[in-house]
């Protein structure tokens, strides 16, 4: 048996981030997959704790540009849990609001990023073109785009003005007609069909294996989703179905991805409907955090994002550990790209939707001799660099 | 009787410490022990590892187990305390998850934790860096402890 290796990363076209994965194939079939993390250096767990409780929401803000709304949201969650803050109903809505607007842009990034991955541009220009007009509500509701700066320890920082509610909800009704149509486009392509299903199988006993979380263990038939099991902010009093499907391939994580819009856009045209009859205040002032541990989590896009908060009663925390759904999800490659060709390995590695900047979060490197320059980062990025090479070329 | 009042009589030998809020359990388990409750935690509660937290206080080494109810929303974390600093170790729950192996082998490369029975104990985000180098950091080592 002749096998050979092929390496994709840590700089590869389909990898907006640097990832490094090495397939061993037999002919055209991957046996084998080696995955190989730690080449972004990071430092959002040790820097936190050097940072106030609200200057940690803006530094968790930052991990991912995708999830910015779902990090924040897990860390205001744990540190909530700690001291059992409420919040006010209105902040509720207005969080649920956003982090679903978040969902609708993230899935619809991901669908033309699956397009353009397979060779469909046409895809990808659609699924673009219409995630613009759910970046331009988050200017009118935020003042960004992207990094919205919401959430806040006991509620949120901005109010949507009620006068923007019927404008907003204008846009909501003309992004859902377009997304019926990119539905039904899905729905009717044989080319799509042709090219995912089937592929990249993720059964539903390796997902509970991999503790995999979100739509990609939701497409092998788990019903997990932490909106249901563990209702935070307005999801609780909100109407919407958890999406599940049972082929566990890539063809089913896009469905799934494309339905869940649809659930999301629900739930936000309830959170508009309540926002607009609903009129208190959208942050209660909380002076201190008590001394204790909380867990804080959020169903983000890709699934749920987990924060544990420890405090000691000062302002700051003294441990603060951050898991995004990408560090339990990207080790399923090893059970779906198993005796997948290689032309399907890589779609397979995308269809789980992975976050590398979120997945290295917590890398940081101190000197045990207490230098700090003998192991700096530009250091370490140029040994890193030098023996990729060295590999590559057999040295 | 829900779950967690169930699980609490049965291991009531065997765990301290126990901490109850929010939906959130806390409780320390003997390392001896810790495979047996982990063990029922997957396989009768039919929990989920969400994450593992290592952490360093003056007295210990200790890592804190996050297990999801996903039925009920109720999270299970037991907490394994390591006194010896300078070589913490204790049993790997890969044999019962394997989930669990890259942040055995996260919390291996920053807190210096040996996990017995880890199929593969390497450098996961480290690289060639020295282990455990994020526990000597004195800027850590300085912080008040809360108990």
């Amino acid at each position: 048996m002749n096998k050979n290796v092929i390496p994709v990363g840590p700089f590869h076209p389909l990898l907006e981030e640097a990832e490094y994965f090495t397939l061993t194939v037999d002919g055209e079939t991957v046996v084998d997959i080696e995955l190989d993390i730690g080449w972004m250096h990071r430092g959002h767990e040790f820097i936190s704790e050097q940072k106030t409780f609200t200057q940690s929401i803006f530094l968790v803000e930052r991990i991912c540009g995708i999830c910015s709304t779902s990090h924040p949201l897990a860390l205001v969650h744990a540190i909530e849990d700690v001291d059992n803050i409420e919040i006010p109903e209105r902040a509720a809505y207005i969080r649920t609001l956003i982090g679903e607007l978040e969902r609708i842009h993230s899935h619809l990034l991901w669908l033309g990023l699956a397009g353009h991955f397979i060779g469909y541009d046409t895809v990808w220009m659609w699924a673009w073109k219409y995630r613009e007009p759910v970046l331009e509500m988050f200017e009118v509701i935020s003042g960004n785009r992207n990094h919205y700066g919401m959430m806040r320890v006991g509620g949120v920082s901005k109010d949507v003005e009620p006068a923007k509610i019927s404008e907003l909800a204008k846009n909501l009704d003309m992004i859902q007609t377009k997304l019926e149509m990119i539905a039904k486009a899905v729905n009717d392509d044989p080319v799509l069909k042709s090219r995912l299903k089937g592929v990249g199988v993720l059964t539903k006993q390796a997902a509970i294996d991999f503790c995999a979380v979100g739509p990609t263990s939701r497409a092998s038939g788990i019903p997990a989703d932490v909106r249901k099991t563990d209702p935070k902010d307005a999801y609780g009093m909100v109407d919407f179905k958890v999406i599940v499907l049972q082929n566990g391939d890539v063809y089913d994580k896009l469905v799934l991805r494309v339905l869940e819009t649809f659930e999301s856009i629900k739930i936000v045209k309830q959170c508009l409907d309540k926002l607009a009859e609903n009129n208190s205040p959208i942050l209660n002032d909380i002076k201190e955090i008590k001394p204790g541990e909380g867990i804080g989590r959020y169903e983000a896009p890709r699934g749920e994002v987990f924060h544990y908060v420890r405090t000691d009663g000062t302002n700051r925390p003294i441990r603060h550990k951050v898991r995004a759904p990408s560090y339990v999800n990207i080790p399923t490659f090893q059970a779906s790209c198993k005796g997948i060709p290689i032309a399907d390995a890589l779609i397979t590695l995308a269809a789980v939707d992975p976050c590398y900047c979120c997945t290295e979060r917590s890398l940081k490197f101190i000197d045990i001799n207490h230098d700090p320059l003998k192991y700096d980062l530009l250091k370490i990025s140029r040994e890193k660099t030098e023996s990729f090479r060295r590999q590559i070329n057999g040295l | 009787m829900d779950k967690k009042e169930k699980f609490l009589q049965k291991f009531e030998s065997k765990i301290e410490k126990i901490i109850d809020k929010h939906e959130r359990l806390y409780f320390n388990v003997k390392n001896e022990d810790f495979l047996e409750v982990v063990n029922h935690l997957i396989n009768d509660l039919g929990c989920r590892l969400s994450t593992a937290t290592g952490m360093e206080t003056y007295h210990h080494v200790e890592v804190l187990y996050h297990f999801s109810h996903d039925e009920s929303g109720q999270y299970f974390c037991p907490r394994v305390i390591m006194p010896d600093k300078n070589n913490p170790t204790m049993n790997s729950i890969t044999q019962l998850v394997i989930g669990a192996e890259w942040i055995e082998r996260e919390i291996h490369d920053f807190w210096g934790v040996n996990f017995i029975g880890h199929p593969r104990l390497e450098p996961l985000m480290i690289g060639d860096h020295p282990k455990g180098a994020e526990r000597k950091n004195q800027f850590r080592f300085k912080r008040v402890e809360h108990e």
